[in-house]
């Protein structure tokens, strides 16, 4: 049929409608963010929270996101850190807006911060501890508190080393950290994995990593019996997952984590967060590691 | 089937009754989404603000309004009246009363592209989100028309074809999502739908590809009726179905991938609200598209003034409400019709 030649120039013409259509769709914007000592701050990541008052920036602090669970006397709110909510988020007036990158269309949510000319700091999750450091850094600079995060960073670090150095080198003990029961692990690129690095334990998360699985690859349950990890660290226990389930998965009794029964929830929210309880995080995994296999 | 008969100038007065309530409900709606948020602003100040008088209220308040809801209401209105378009257009090109927006592959296909956006390594590429959505839906559907080439005079081909093109753009999409977990729940928001990056800059471009696709729609309405024929009694009528129906997937591909690259997918609108109105006004012409575009707008905007304040202060997936409550409501209107015209 003749005319089944019309399709084909009109694509090529709609091909070229498009290209020119897209164009115009190149729009990109970034802005610049400045401000005083604040004293209306809003924190949206549990993290932030704990730093903000790890150093002394509690007082100014006026509200946390619904995650924010520590410490205690925080000023707990039912703002979202997830999905924050702009006009929300402004109607509590705050001159300080900490943000995770990671939250629901965060670009957005800033771009709309500041329009209403409220600061915002944008919080990274940190792939390594002196990352997390710098957050400690930098809300002390935002907050008026610079000496306050040094000396906190340096209390921290001089714990840890302490930790570290009072921990058995334990060259031949591998760890499989657990996110879901998916089989979705950390490698050592991730902040949870450096923290195992530092022990200097083999993470069986490592050599099944590829390069672009942003240091959170899914194993396989063959892998996982492969690779015979000696201590099983949960982190996903608030979501059922015990020592129990763990050793009743198919073809996981032999494991030499298993048998020994060296599998170990992760206590809640520590594992998750990089804040002054970092320090706790440490000395649970020394303790985790240093158990002698029971039985 | 045939397409109903036009009984005149009864039938046009009332059609146009319909479209004014439509445009009328439309306003409300929108009036009503300006109105409603965490700040609250007096109604009074809010329609001054509106009407363009200056120190009607606090500089913040006008912020608020003229920044924050506004823009986020006129894109709601945009993204629906282009959904709800579309898949009326699709529903009429393909015979099938089944046909969304999304059938041709746009959706997954934008999926793919958003996903490749946000797993990418590189700042820049995430930042052209929208872009790369865009592309991904346009070149979908161009693959989908490609793929079943000549047979393009059997709808039922392209339609075979879309899906296929679909799937395996799903299937791609899947497996980046896979591959970068630290990605999943940016992709994953982003899958629901959602109108929170509403700004000026979004609407300013969305409108101008919006209004072209629709303009182009609305001009071949009556023709599109034309295609619930045989081809040869379409011929006949002196329509050339095969253009048509070329015109009639590419303006409606236009404005479903801007839909979708403005807003993320948000589901149901354009199922419910073409076959809401049909239900409404018994009517399987495409006289009543107007209608349906004015509606899907209202639709939109009410569903997102739900998103942002049933679960406030955190913000709802805008695809969640419009199925929840779409769904059911659909169902209602189904169970009444008196028929199911292929349309």
């Amino acid at each position: 049929m003749f005319q089944a030649l019309t399709p084909t120039t009109r694509f090529k013409a709609a091909l070229g409608a498009i290209a020119l259509v897209s164009a115009g769709l190149l729009a990109v914007q970034a802005v610049p963010a400045q401000a005083a000592t604040p004293s209306r701050i809003i924190s949206l990541s549990p993290s932030a929270t704990e730093i903000l008052f790890g150093i002394g920036a509690g007082k100014q602090v006026i509200a946390v996101d619904d995650n924010s669970d520590f410490p205690a006397n925080a000023p707990h709110s039912k703002l979202s850190s997830f999905t924050p909510n702009v006009e929300a988020i402004a109607a509590l007036h705050p001159d300080l807006v900490i943000l995770q990158s990671t939250a629901t269309k965060a670009t957005a949510v800033e771009a709309g911060l500041k329009k209403l000319k409220i600061a915002v700091y944008v919080e990274t999750t940190p792939n390594t501890i002196d990352q997390a450091y710098s957050e400690f850094t930098d809300l002390g600079a935002l907050t008026g508190h610079v000496s306050r995060a040094k000396v906190q960073i340096a209390v921290m670090k001089s714990k840890i080393s302490s930790i570290l150095a009072r921990a058995k080198k334990l060259t031949n003990a591998s760890i499989y950290h657990e996110l879901d029961n998916t089989l979705y692990s950390a490698t050592s690129t991730t902040f949870i994995g450096s923290v195992y690095k530092n022990f200097g334990v083999t993470n069986i998360a490592d050599a099944a990593a590829t390069a672009d699985s942003g240091g959170y690859p899914q194993l396989t349950s063959e892998y996982v019996v492969s690779a015979n990890p000696t201590v099983i660290f949960l982190d996903d226990g608030a979501y059922g997952e015990s020592a129990a389930t763990v050793s009743a998965r198919a073809g996981w009794a032999g494991l030499n984590a298993v048998v020994q029964k060296r599998i170990v929830v992760l206590p809640l929210d520590i594992a998750d967060r990089w804040g002054p309880r970092l320090v706790d995080l440490y000395a649970f995994i020394a303790n985790a590691l240093a158990n002698n296999p029971t039985k | 089937m045939t397409p109903q008969a036009d009984s005149g100038e009864i039938s046009r007065i009332w059609n146009w009754r319909i479209t004014l309530s439509s445009a009328l409900l439309l306003i409300l709606v929108a009036l009503a989404a300006v109105s409603f948020g965490p700040i609250h602003i007096q109604f009074i100040d809010i329609v001054k603000t509106l009407l363009g008088m200056k120190h009607s209220t606090s500089p913040e308040n006008r912020t608020v309004i003229l920044q924050l809801r506004l823009p986020r209401v006129i894109l709601g209105a945009l993204v629906g009246a282009a959904l709800a378009t579309s898949g009326a257009v699709y529903q009429t090109v393909f015979h099938n009363p089944l046909a969304d927006p999304y059938l041709l592959g746009a959706a997954s296909g934008a999926g793919l592209g958003a996903t490749i956006a946000l797993t990418s390594t590189h700042h820049n590429v995430t930042a052209l989100l929208p872009l790369c959505a865009f592309l991904g839906g346009v070149l979908a559907v161009l693959t989908s028309f490609f793929i079943s080439g000549k047979f393009f005079a059997e709808p039922n081909t392209l339609l075979l074809s879309g899906i296929a093109v679909g799937s395996f753009a799903t299937a791609i999409q899947t497996y980046l999502q896979q591959r970068h977990s630290d990605a999943l729940r940016p992709v994953y928001s982003w899958i629901l739908g959602d109108l929170t990056s509403a700004s000026w800059s979004v609407v300013a471009w969305s409108s101008i590809y919006i209004a072209i696709a629709l303009i182009t729609l609305f001009s071949i309405a009556k023709q599109l009726d034309g295609l619930m024929l045989s081809d040869e009694e379409a011929f006949s009528l002196g329509i050339n179905p095969q253009r048509l129906r070329i015109t009639a997937v590419c303006a409606a591909t236009l404005a479903t991938a801007t839909a979708v690259s403005a807003s993320g997918l948000i589901g149901f609108v354009g199922i419910v609200v073409p076959h809401l109105v049909r239900g409404v006004t018994r009517r399987v012409t495409n006289r009543s598209l107007l209608s349906i575009a004015l509606i899907g707008a209202a639709f939109l905007v009410l569903a997102d003034l739900g998103a942002r304040t049933l679960l406030s202060p955190a913000e709802l997936p805008i695809g969640v409400i419009t199925a929840f409550v779409g769904a059911p409501f659909f169902l209602f209107v189904l169970r009444n019709r008196r028929k199911v015209n292929l349309s």
